[in-house]
């Protein structure tokens, strides 16, 4: 792991450190593993995946077959991608509802531009571009005409998706054949772990690092933190927002490619409600709606949350009308679960020693 | 008559109020005096219902008054014009005259009534406005006088005037005069808060005044007080008991070379009026003057972030200021708010994640990837010369006091490096020991060579760490204190008045700043 010697922060000798949120002291390395595990704001989802998986695998042993586990990889792949924008969104107190439309935009550019002729490899890059440049539309909005995020991109949900629908004149558009490279990378596997799931594992992976570790991640959990004081400091919250707006379009358009490359068409009605379901992942995930905190792991897991929920439902044979009211109850209970465990937390902090 | 008696307030420990009496008469205007922070507001607060007293009776006429909330007060009478305009801007003018409390018939708002209601008070304080006009398209001034006709439409037998000269300028000074007559005319009681000492001498009949939660005169006619005696009284004798005063040289001058943040003819419409300003290196200047005289319109302008009409900012490096903020951070200039929570401190997040915010994530100084563990070990040096009381930099700044709070935003400017340091009321909020380490924070950063430009609301401070005082009235420079012209008196009573010291004294030999254009790039 990284640099884990205990900083000598201790300005105070006799002040005592407070229980908890307090770094590494030592002991052995697997020990210290434990312990940054057990600080992870996405541990709740994880263990409540673990424990769904294995709840669900004791009635239907099957359940637990490896490559059960990897189809609903698979499936979460797509809503999973869109949830790590969206954390980085709610990280800085915006939203982007239209993240849903993004996603079957750049799904059809990219089926079109193959239609047109062009290598599959060069329309996926191109829909990805058009995808940041939906995200650049967004933020534009927000920024010139003042407009929250949410009403902002409320319309262009709208007007992303009937554009989807108007040149798609409202039928699928069939992208690369199966032969294609494209389809072949996207549509196999390593190790039997499908080629989406480990896109959506780098995915996680780079913008953990882009969150923890670089200027931006801790520019946009500043704004979210004291959008005033980010002001204050120096930090360019415009420019901030813009570059946030346009990581999400492009998340949106990877997230199309890929399901150019997996089911080898773009449907126009595809990705309906999924801005909420991307919303539902980050915030199980342990993203907080007020800003300030966010964390990519857990908005992939919170994907994979649903994603288990949903083919769990199949199992027990609940009519898949029901699978709607059952999401949306397994979003309720999450959510209510994470803010009563934090208030508890933070009551039992406020009742500490203040200096 | 009002009578406000044995009045008790105190905000978790801190006492705001200690027992206060207060009588108002009617057809009298009863000024109400005080520096920030001797309980004036909390008073008002209470008489007009929006804090509850711990202990005290109100009386109004005789008859004891229990009021819970705003709206209470104004049924028995008492009605307030207060600070900060609370009129709807795009509502038009009658809406705005009857919040709450329109005239109804059948059940809909009858507005050919409020009109013959309105007219009368409007005419009586030669308001001339439309009633279908919108707020928003009126002047500062006609918006004041609204506020105070929409007290009187409520047919008040007490009207609380709650600094409203700090909207007006002189001219509608002159306008307020009058409406205070009218309402002597009319047997009104009026409570007349303000920091405008001449203004007092000139209008009102009886004044008092008001010193750390306790009335330190109470119900003297004004006819008996100076403007002296007055700052006297609101003073008291603790001027040297907080920090001891600095020793002033009497000397300001300084070689024009030196290094030096310069405003050169700065205007900025209706805030500023040609300010000439030089900070060299080294050197405290603190800006003094009432709400709205300008001098925290000089610490915008010096941080990038009002724009000034006319005139130029020059930076110690001889590089023009950047006219955003962003830019001027860039730059050097670094801005400590008294208001740490909003503009200081992100509350949620440890000490370190605060230090590095400034240089490490705003300006990028660190390059494109930051490790945490360098940023702890910066901050932990921070914390200790400091002394910001900590367990460990992992501690969410929420968790500390004020003062602890505020060390920490002076530890992510410090973290940049800056040699512009502009504070805005510094200590607002923080206690003594804290304040006095600051004060010596603020002289050695000085001594080191950082230009630093102090706003604040309390005189003494500003005597006790300043070089040189100036005082703005008005939006234009009024005096520059230093040297024996330089202490808390000489500058509450120069902010309140807008009168320079008759005797200039040996530090003002200030050197004009030659306004040669082209400086050293």
């Amino acid at each position: 792991m990284s640099e884990a010697t205990a900083p000598a922060t201790t300005a105070d000798e006799n002040a005592q450190p407070p229980a908890g949120r307090q770094p590494q002291g030592g002991g052995s390395g697997l020990r210290r593993f434990g312990r940054t595990l057990l600080a992870q704001e996405y541990l709740g989802v994880l263990v409540a995946t673990i424990a769904l998986v294995l709840l669900i695998g004791a009635f239907y042993p099957r359940f637990l077959q490896f490559d059960q586990l990897m189809s609903i990889l698979n499936s979460a792949t797509y809503i999973g991608i869109l949830a790590c924008g969206m954390a980085f969104l709610l990280a800085m107190r915006e939203l982007d509802l239209s993240v849903g439309s993004t996603y079957a935009l750049t799904a059809l550019v990219c089926a079109m531009l193959v239609q047109d002729g062009f290598n599959s490899w060069l329309s996926a890059l191109l829909a990805i571009v058009a995808g940041g440049l939906l995200g650049l539309f967004n933020a534009l909005l927000i920024q010139y005409f003042g407009l929250p995020s949410i009403v902002a991109t409320l319309a262009t949900l709208a007007m992303y998706r009937g554009l989807t629908l108007a040149l798609s004149e409202g039928t699928q558009v069939l992208g690369p054949p199966l032969e294609d490279s494209f389809s072949q990378v996207f549509t196999g596997d390593v190790a039997g772990v499908p080629v989406t799931g480990i896109v959506l594992i780098v995915v996680a992976a780079l913008l953990t690092v882009v969150l923890r570790s670089t200027p931006f991640g801790y520019r946009v959990r500043a704004i979210g933190s004291n959008p005033d004081a980010a002001a204050f400091s120096g930090i360019p919250v415009n420019r901030v927002r813009m570059q946030a707006f346009i990581l999400t379009g492009v998340l949106g358009g990877l997230a199309g490619v890929l399901t150019i490359g997996y089911l080898g068409a773009a449907d126009p009605n595809t990705g309906t409600g999924y801005e909420l379901q991307a919303i539902a992942a980050a915030v199980i995930g342990g993203t907080s709606l007020a800003g300030g905190r966010a964390t990519i792991v857990g908005a992939a897991l919170g994907s994979v949350l649903l994603g288990v929920v949903a083919s769990g439902l199949a199992y027990f044979s609940v009519p898949i009308n029901w699978n709607q009211f059952a999401l949306g109850a397994v979003i309720l209970g999450a959510v209510s679960l994470d803010s009563y465990v934090r208030r508890r937390r933070r009551q039992a902090t406020a009742r500490g020693p203040r200096l | 008559m009002l009578e406000a008696q044995g009045i008790r307030k105190a905000y978790g420990g801190v006492v705001a109020l200690a027992g206060v009496d207060l009588t108002v008469l009617p057809g009298s205007v009863h000024a109400l005096l005080g520096e920030n922070g001797a309980g004036k507001s909390t008073l008002v607060k209470v008489l007009v219902g929006a804090v509850t007293p711990d202990a005290g009776v109100l009386r109004l006429g005789g008859r004891e008054l229990r009021i819970t909330n705003t709206a209470d007060a104004v049924d028995n009478g008492i009605a307030v014009v207060s600070q900060e305009l609370s009129l709807f801007p795009d509502l038009d003018v009658l809406s705005n005259l009857f919040p709450m409390r329109e005239p109804l018939r059948a059940g809909l708002v009858d507005r050919r009534r409020m009109a013959e209601l309105a007219r009368p008070v409007l005419d009586e304080l030669g308001l001339d406005v439309g009633l279908e006009q919108p707020v928003e398209q009126l002047p500062l001034d006609q918006r004041q006088l609204l506020e105070i006709a929409r007290a009187l439409i409520t047919n008040p037998q007490v009207l609380i005037l709650d600094e409203p000269t700090s909207a007006l300028h002189a001219r509608e000074t002159e306008r307020l005069h009058d409406v205070l007559r009218t309402l002597r005319k009319r047997e009104v009681a009026v409570v007349y808060v303000t920091h405008h000492l001449e203004d007092v001498l000139a209008v009102c009949d009886e004044v008092t005044i008001m010193r750390d939660g306790r009335v330190a005169v109470p119900s003297v006619p004004a006819r008996s007080l100076t403007v002296d005696r007055i700052v006297q009284h609101m003073l008291g004798d603790k001027v040297a008991a907080i920090v001891e005063e600095r020793s002033h040289q009497g000397d300001m001058s300084f070689d024009p070379s030196t290094p030096a943040l310069r405003l050169e003819n700065v205007t900025v419409g209706g805030e500023l009026e040609d300010v000439d300003l030089t900070v060299p290196c080294g050197r405290i200047v603190g800006l003094a003057g009432v709400a709205g005289a300008g001098h925290r319109a000089v610490l915008s302008v010096a941080s990038g972030v009002l724009r000034p009409d006319r005139g130029r900012i020059v930076l110690p490096g001889g590089e023009p200021l950047k006219n955003n903020l962003r830019g001027a951070i860039s730059q050097g200039v670094a801005i400590v708010s008294g208001d740490r929570k909003r503009y200081g401190v992100m509350l949620d997040k440890p000490i370190w994640d605060n230090v590095g915010q400034v240089s490490s994530v705003a300006l990028r100084r660190d390059g494109m990837f930051l490790r945490a563990g360098r940023i702890r070990e910066r901050a932990a040096e921070h914390v200790k010369r400091l002394g910001i009381k900590t367990p460990s930099v992992d501690q969410e700044v929420g968790m500390l006091s004020g003062g602890n709070q505020q060390k920490v935003v002076f530890a992510k400017w410090l973290e940049a490096a800056p040699s512009v340091l502009l504070l805005d009321d510094p200590t607002r909020g923080i206690d003594v020991g804290a304040k006095a380490e600051i004060y010596n924070l603020l002289r050695e950063l000085a001594d080191r060579g950082a230009v630093q430009l102090v706003s604040s609301s309390d005189p003494r401070e500003l005597a006790a760490v300043c070089d040189e005082v100036v005082v703005f009235f008005n939006g234009r420079v009024c005096a520059r204190l230093s040297g024996r012209d330089l202490d808390a008196h000489t500058i509450l009573e120069v902010m309140n008045t807008g009168v320079p010291p008759r005797d200039p004294g040996p530090g003002h030999g200030h050197p004009v700043p030659d306004g040669a254009p082209g400086g050293r790039s």
